[in-house]
Order: structure tokens, then sequence, then C-alpha cells
């Protein structure tokens, strides 16, 4: 009655989790696929924080796209339609090439007035040196030389056309692109390049933003005509790609393995029954995780919900444990089986527990949702397990096993036979001396673009577009924080003198940072006195008269109270492209600008040039979230070793000390070889790697107290249990070693070696813990 | 700026199959096409009238052409400047020192030139005709073509009203009158076609660009 009662309460709780389930599915639940939001939450200086969220965002959002004819004209206007086109898009927020000639115009009506303080580099070297000459000689040859740059108008308000110089110096990101008519482009052998530079309105990881992107942007690529080649770059592309792959992948391995788990289970029962209700107790844990931890978290992240899910996963092991024992042949009623797997299970389920229980005590985000949604939907598929399946099953005995299990004892056999203890010692000698040459080439592996894995041919198109424009998309930047903008742009002028050894000596191909847009005021006003004391006093009448003006130059106010171009002015519209990426914060006492870094070949020169300047900082994103693998994978390594010593008192309550060292045994060896093995293998140590062996743990103490509970005639039927649970989870986990996905593959591989071994050895566990 | 070397080049370029003779179509002014490998010399006298200018600034000197190698402008007068254009960029030095180094990369628009000039150098008007509606008159001795921009939607990309070439055997005149009301015109005089290479000297100046 107690037990009808319990079922029935249980019940009501399920369905009342699918009930909240289905009404936050009818809202459409959102999924986090953004890595940002598995950061720790603490993770020093905020505004760094921001910062590095803000660019990494940006830099996300961002699509390059190459337009490339062999004739010009045909390549321009493939650009001007790819970009209306995509423009119509919802998905494309704006874009940075307006493909007319009217920003040049905007640019130009924005700096003109300013032009006596704005100089580009070279010139004003040359004007500091005192070599003015040489500028009105450079003037004088475009003048009387072959292409006359100069027009009427412009050398009457610029006499020594020092504005086209500096408009051709502005830092546009690429090193090679070239302004041609209001589009930057590249001539390259015979092909015509044109730069489309889109941002996108949506995070490049959702799913939804990339299907309906991607459609849009493959759709408007087909109708420019078969000759014209397009060339892309952005991470929305890798993404997708890396999206695509994982489904195809999932298809595949997942149609593999529920294929085989399902055969197999059918094959060893020869029933129904234990299949769907197998099926049942994990689709119970499933949906009362999800349920909770979504009603608990508010939402979830996508690696929660995966990893989450395969923890769940290893409730299958329960109710097969319970279902083995119909091959005891005792015609036993349900109840009495419960009752002879439940110490089994009841400890197999609270050393779990307390394995993914410790990842609660990580400050990461990610491990909080992994250990929330596990730990409940075990229990949950625990309980449907010991609650509903006894009132359920109608099954008997199942004779035709006997034959698997005289093979499954075979294991038994080889762990108790006297004549064996030579092989037994061999293998023991093998595994110590593998897992000492494993240990020293013991190598962690956190770099998060190897995790990627990103597809072979967006990687060539990158580096196509790297070659042709000169620019490496490293997001590496300098991020300059000050009170006010006149500060940070003084700032990043004297980070420019520093930086232009790097990018001479070839350790940095370019940088744009505010000030190469907008020379601080202080630069400005400087400017102004040079050119009046170097170029106008000394050689304006000369330069004059041999041009022939018949009127005085229309020069720019030259006074220091003159006005000066600020920051403020040049952002207000967005007539500068490329700049507004640039500062991220301008409110009054702080603002914060990004110095934006091209194709860093020597990291250490870049770096240097920051030293002592106060308020700027060297920034690496990619770095940044390796060591955030890293941090995450030691965290995970430490809670790991944590959760295997608190098991230890957990079972010592009913093997007694000495027994509950022993059942440990079989799990922590399976845990210290693996990674060994994996080394030997060549296999770097990831976190993923370490993920898995959290599931190894739980899993191989569980199989080495199902062994210890084994008895008479249940011993050999115990086996069978644990080699049908590992087979199935060799199928759902094992089988992911095959996948192209770098993460996933280190993911399944560890899980292939562990399983393997916490099989092999478990036994060993059972046999110390009895025969103490 | 790169029309006026547009304009410059395209009469340079008519000028060259001009001394062939008889155009194949009957009509006036050069289309049959010239063997790689000759080359023109020249002096030239460029006189350019901008607004707001006391007199026209007038500059002249000597080129040379050499089909599928390049271009050498040096002005003497008022003093001397080097222009060097081949299919790697432009150069331009002033007694030795570089003023201006534009790699064709940086130059998308330099291919469009080739593709013309070489069109009109094997008698294939089409490339200049999209560009331009030619009008061609006289006769191979005394010819004259007017090319005037089809394009009015950018005048950023090509602020030229029409473009006037004349001559008989060789390019004589060639003028370029822009939106603005500035126009520049070109005499060529002393014109030589030899099958001789350019000189060391020349072919070094040609080189210079891809340094």
């Amino acid at each position: 009655m107690m037990r009808r009662l319990g079922a029935g309460a249980f019940l009501m709780l399920v369905v009342l989790a699918a009930g909240y389930l289905g009404l936050r599915a009818a809202h459409g639940i959102n999924f986090h696929t953004d890595l940002l939001a598995l950061l720790p939450q603490d993770r020093g200086d905020p505004a760094v924080q921001r910062a590095h969220d803000v660019v990494t965002r940006a830099l996300g959002r961002r699509v390059m796209v190459l337009v490339g004819h062999p004739d010009r004209e045909r390549a321009r206007s493939a650009a001007v339609r790819l970009t209306a086109d995509l423009l119509k898009s919802h998905t494309v927020a704006g874009t940075d090439t307006a493909p007319t000639g009217d920003r040049m115009r905007r640019i130009g009506a924005l700096y003109f007035p300013y032009r006596a303080g704005l100089l580009a580099d070279g010139d004003r070297r040359l004007l500091l040196a005192g070599q003015g000459k040489a500028l009105a000689t450079r003037a004088l040859s475009q003048v009387f030389g072959f292409p006359g740059m100069a027009d009427a108008r412009l050398l009457h308000r610029d006499p020594f056309l020092l504005m086209p110089t500096f408009f051709s110096g502005l830092p546009i990101p690429s090193s090679r692109l070239a302004p041609d008519d209001g589009m930057l482009a590249v001539r390259d052998e015979h092909v015509t390049w044109v730069l489309v530079s889109l941002r996108l309105s949506g995070e490049p990881f959702e799913l939804d933003v990339q299907k309906r992107f991607i459609g849009d942007f493959d759709h408007a690529v087909a109708t420019l005509g078969p000759d014209v080649r397009v060339l892309k770059l952005g991470a929305v592309f890798f993404a997708a790609a890396g999206a695509r792959q994982a489904m195809g992948e999932t298809s595949s391995l997942g149609t593999a393995s529920t294929v085989g788990s399902v055969l197999l289970v059918l094959l060893v029962f020869r029933r129904l029954g234990p299949l769907w209700q197998s099926l049942m107790s994990i689709a119970v844990g499933m949906v009362s995780g999800l349920s909770f931890s979504l009603w608990w978290f508010g939402d979830l992240h996508v690696v929660s919900l995966l990893f989450g899910m395969s923890l769940i996963g290893i409730a299958v092991d329960y109710s097969l444990y319970y279902f083995t024992d119909r091959f005891v042949c005792d015609a036993a009623p349900p109840a009495e089986r419960l009752r002879r797997v439940m110490p089994g299970l009841g400890l197999g389920v609270l050393t779990t527990l307390v394995g993914y229980g410790a990842l609660l005590l990580a400050p990461f985000p990610g491990l909080h949702q992994i250990a929330v949604f596990s730990a409940v939907g075990l229990t949950a598929a625990f309980a449907s397990v010991v609650l509903w399946v006894p009132l359920i099953d109608r099954g008997h005995d199942l004779p035709h096993g006997a034959p698997l299990v005289s093979v499954a004892a075979t294991l038994w056999r080889f762990w108790e036979r006297s004549d064996l203890r030579r092989l037994r010692l061999a293998l023991g000698l093998a595994l110590l001396a593998a897992g000492a040459a494993g240990a020293l080439r013991l190598t962690a592996d956190d770099d998060v673009r190897r995790l990627q894995s990103p597809d072979a041919e967006l990687l060539a198109e990158q580096h196509r577009i790297e070659t042709l424009t000169g620019t490496g998309w490293s997001g590496q930047f300098f991020l300059v924080r000050a009170s006010d903008d006149e500060a940070a742009l003084k700032m990043e002028e004297t980070l420019a003198d520093r930086l232009a050894g790097p990018v001479k000596s070839g350790a940095l191909s370019g940088f744009q940072s505010p000030a190469g847009f907008v020379p601080s005021a202080a630069r400005q006003r400087e400017n102004r006195r040079l050119v009046r004391d170097a170029l106008q006093t000394p050689l304006l009448a000369e330069h004059v008269e041999t041009l022939g003006l018949s009127e005085p130059p229309e020069t720019a106010p030259i006074g220091d109270d003159a006005p000066v171009l600020t920051l403020a002015e040049a952002t207000r519209d967005g007539a500068v492209p490329f700049l507004a990426d640039l500062v991220l914060e301008r409110s009054v006492g702080s603002v914060a600008h990004v110095v934006k870094l091209d194709g860093i070949r020597d990291v250490g020169a870049v770096r240097v040039a920051a030293e002592g300047l106060d308020g700027v900082r060297f920034i690496d994103p990619a770095a940044d979230f390796s060591r955030l693998f890293g941090a995450y994978r030691y965290r995970a390594e430490l809670l790991l070793g944590l959760s295997a010593v608190l098991m230890v008192p957990l079972l010592a309550v009913r093997y007694r000390w000495l027994g509950a060292l022993a059942v440990m045994a079989p799990p922590v060896a399976a845990l210290l070889l693996t990674p060994a093995l994996l080394a030997l293998m060549g296999e770097p140590f990831t976190f993923f790697s370490t993920m898995a062996l959290v599931l190894v743990l739980s899993i191989g103490v569980d199989y080495a107290i199902f062994c210890a509970e084994a008895t008479g005639p249940r011993k050999s039927v115990t086996l069978m249990a644990v080699c049908l649970a590992s087979t199935t989870t060799l199928l759902s986990f094992g089988l992911l070693a095959f996948s192209q996905v770098f993460a996933v593959h280190t993911f399944g591989l560890t899980m292939l070696i562990g399983i393997s071994l916490s099989v092999l050895l478990a036994p060993l566990g059972g046999l110390a813990c009895r025969g103490r | 700026m790169m029309f006026r070397v547009i304009a410059v080049l395209l009469a340079l370029g008519l000028s060259l199959p001009a001394t062939a003779g008889v155009a194949a179509d009957g009509a006036a002014g050069p289309s049959r096409s010239l063997s790689q490998g000759r080359t023109l010399h020249g002096k030239f006298v460029q006189e350019r009238r901008l607004q707001g200018f006391k007199a026209p600034l007038r500059s002249e000197g000597r080129f040379m052409l050499a089909p599928g190698r390049g271009l050498i402008w040096q002005s003497e007068k008022p003093f001397p400047v080097t222009t060097v254009i081949t299919a790697a960029g432009l150069v331009q030095e002033v007694g030795g020192a570089e003023t201006m180094r534009m790699p064709a990369a940086r130059l998308p628009f330099l291919a469009k030139l080739y593709d013309m000039l070489g069109g009109a150098l094997t008698g294939d008007w089409r490339a200049l005709e999209r560009e331009f509606t030619v009008v061609r008159q006289g006769d191979d001795r005394a010819w004259r073509v007017e090319l005037q921009p089809r394009t009015v939607a950018d005048p950023a990309a090509m602020p030229i009203r029409i473009i006037r070439v004349s001559g008989g055997r060789f390019v004589d005149r060639v003028e370029i009158v822009k939106d603005g009301g500035d126009a520049d015109a070109l005499e060529f005089v002393e014109q030589t076609l030899s099958d001789a290479p350019p000189s060391e000297a020349e072919a070094a100046l040609l080189a210079s660009i891809g340094k």
C-alpha cells in the first residue's frame, strides 16, 4: 500500500514537472549558446570583463566578404547588389562599406574644416625633421607630373596636398585593401576583389540566426551570376558549419548507438518490457531534470544541457541491473527482486550524486547547471525504477540467459582462479608500466581554437582572405581606459609610436586606434604649429608663386584657440567606417577605447609596447577562453578527486573503511590510468576528458558496488548486468570517439578507455571487499 | 586622380595603331594591332588650365611607351618629375627621391585601364565603348576621336566631360575637359617608333616598380 502511495505521489511530481516543461516549451525555450555565459561571474576587473565581452561579441557578429571578378565594374556592382540584398535581410544590422562615393564625401566634409591639424604620420615626421621642402616638392610633382592629383579647388584650399595623404593613411583595417571610388578593394593577378563588411543583428551562435542569415546569404550569392567569386569570413559561418557537422554526426553516431543499444537489450532479454521500462526511466529523468533546472536557473546553457543529458543517461544502468536479476531464475516476485538489488542501487545513486554534486563547489555557472540538472534527473530516474518498475513489471524468469551469464562469469574466473595468478600479475604490471610511461607524457591542451576543429573549407577561405587583404583576424586588442577621450587619445598616440617598431619588423601587420582617425586635441594643435612653423611660414609664399595661384590660398584656421576635431563629432553620425567598433564607452569620467591588432606574429613584441602605460592592457580573447577552459578543467579535476574522497565514508557505512577503499580501488585506478593511456596514444587531455572522467568515476563506482553486492548465484548475473550496462554506455559514449569534432572525440575516447578499464577491474573490488 | 592617367594612356594607346595606316572598318582613327616589342618615343607639352590660377600650369618633357611593358613619363620643365606606370603599379620620383608609390593591388582602377588600353591596341573597342561613347571623324591622315563617359551617375569616379584626341600618323593632341571647368591639353611632338626594346636605363626604370 505504501509502495502504491509513493508511486502515485511520484507520478504527480513527474506530471507536474512535465506540465511546467510543456508550459516553458510553449513559450519557446531559448538555450544559451554563447560561450561567454559560461564564464565565472567574478573575473576581476569588471571594466576589462565588459570590454572583453563587447569586443568578442562585436567580432563574433562581423562578417567579411570579398566579391571578386576580373572586370572591376562587375565586381563593384556585384558588391553593391550583395550589400543591398543582405541589408534587406533582418539578420544584418548594418554595413561598414557604403558602396557609394557618398561616404567619401561625408568623410571629406567631416575632416576638411580641421585640416590644418591633421597630418599623416610620415608627413608629421618630415616636418619634425624640418623637411617641409620635401612636402612642397611632392605637391608640385603631383601638379606638374603625370598623374595630376590636384584639382584647382583642392589646391586652393590645401596647397601642399596634405589631406590626400592623411586620408590614405587612415587606419582602415587592412594593409592591402585600398579605397577605390568609395569602396575598399584589392587587385590580385587578374581579379578585382571588393570588400563587403557586415554586422549581424543577432548572435552568430544562435541556430536561428545562423539559419536565416546563411539562407539569405546563399540566396544573395546565387543571384550574383556564375563568374562572380565570393570569399567569406565570419564566426557565423564557422558556427553554422560546426552545427551542421554536429547534426550530421548526431544522426549517424546517434542512430548507431540507439539502434545498437535497443538491439542489445532486446537480444539479451528477448522481451519488450525491459526496453521500454528502461527508456521510461531515462525519459522521467530528463523531463524532471530539465524542468527543475529551468525553474531553478531560469534558463540553461546548451553545453549544460548536453552534458547533463549524458550524465542522466547512466540511469539506464540501474534498470538494467534490476532486470538482469531475472536471470537468477528463482521465480522471485518483483518486490523481492527489488529488495535484492536495492542496496547496490541505492549506494550507486548516492555515490553518483556525490560525484555530480561536487561540481557545485566550483564557481563556474556551467558546472552548477550540469550538477543540478543531472542530480535531479538521476534521482528522478532512480525513483521511477524503484517506485514504478516493480509495479509494472510482470516479468518472469529468463532461463534463456544461461549461456550469456556463463560468458559474463569468465571475468570472475579471471580474477578468482589461482592458476591465472601469473596472467593477472602480468596484466597488473602491464597496466602499471603503461600508466607510468603515459604519466610522463601527460599534457593538457586547453586551446579553445583546437577544441572548435573548424571546417577545413572555411579555413581555406579565411586564409585566402587574409592573404588578399593583409588582415589577420586574431581578435587581440589593447584596451585603453582613461578619464576622458583626450587622455585616451594621447595614450594611443604614445602607443602608436611604440608600435611603429613591431610594424616595421613584421611582428605586427597593422593596428587601428581611435587616435588614428581623430588625433588628440593636443596633437592637432601641435600639428598646426608644425605646419605653420615648418611649412607655411618658410615656404607658402614661394609655393603659391610656383603654382601660380591667382588668389591667396584658403588655409584653415591655425591658431591655438581654433576648434579641433573631437571624437564625439567623428562618431556622431557614423560617417567614419570602422571607428564605432573602437569606442566602447564614452561617459563622463570614464572612457574605454580599443586598439585592434592585425596579424600578430610576435605577441611578446606587441605586449611590450604597452609596458608602463597606465590604463593600457593587452587582451587576447582566444587565450582568455583557453585559460578559462584550463581553469574549468583544473577545477573539475580537483572536484573529481574530492568527490572520490567523499564517496569513501558513504561506502564505509556498508563495507567498513577497508571495504570502502577496496570498492573504490577499481574506479580510482581507471581514473588514474585513463589519462596516462590517452597520453600514450598521443591524445591531449582536455576539459572534455575531465568531464568524461566524472562519468567514469560515477559509473565505475557503481560497477564495483554491484560486484561487491554479488554473492552466490547472483555473482555471474551481476557481472552480466555490468557487461550489459557498460556495453550500452560504450555504444552511446564510446562511439563519440569517432567524431570529427575534437572536443566530442576526446570525450568519447576518454569514456571508451575509462569504462573498459572500470569493467575489467570491477570484480577485483568486489573480491577484495568480501575477501577481508 | 586616375582619370588623367586613363585619358593620357588611352590617347597614347590609340597613337600606336594609328601608325599602321588605314583603319580596318574604314572609319578614321587607329584600329590595327601593334606587335609587342616596339617602342614609341616622343616629347610632350602639357598645359593645365585650372580655375583660380593666373596662368596655365605648363610642363614639358619626354615619354616612352612600350606595349606590354609600361610607360615612362618624364617632365623636365618646370622641374624634373619622373612617373613610371606598369602592370605592377605606379612610382613617381623627383630628383631620384621617391614621392609616390602605388602598387597595382592598391589601384584596382589600373586594371580597367589595361583592359581598355589592351583592347584599343588590338583593335577591340568594346572595353572602351563600355565606358565611353566614341565618335570618330576624318581619315587616317587627319582624324579626330571624341570620347564621352557613359556613366554620369558617379562623377566622383570620373569627373571628365569629354576627351578629344586628334592626330595623323600619331596622336598629336589630347584635350581633357573636366566637370569643374578645369582642362588639360597635351601636345605630342617628335614621335618616333622603333623596333628596339627600351634602353637599359628605361628598362631599369620600368623594373623599379617591382622593387
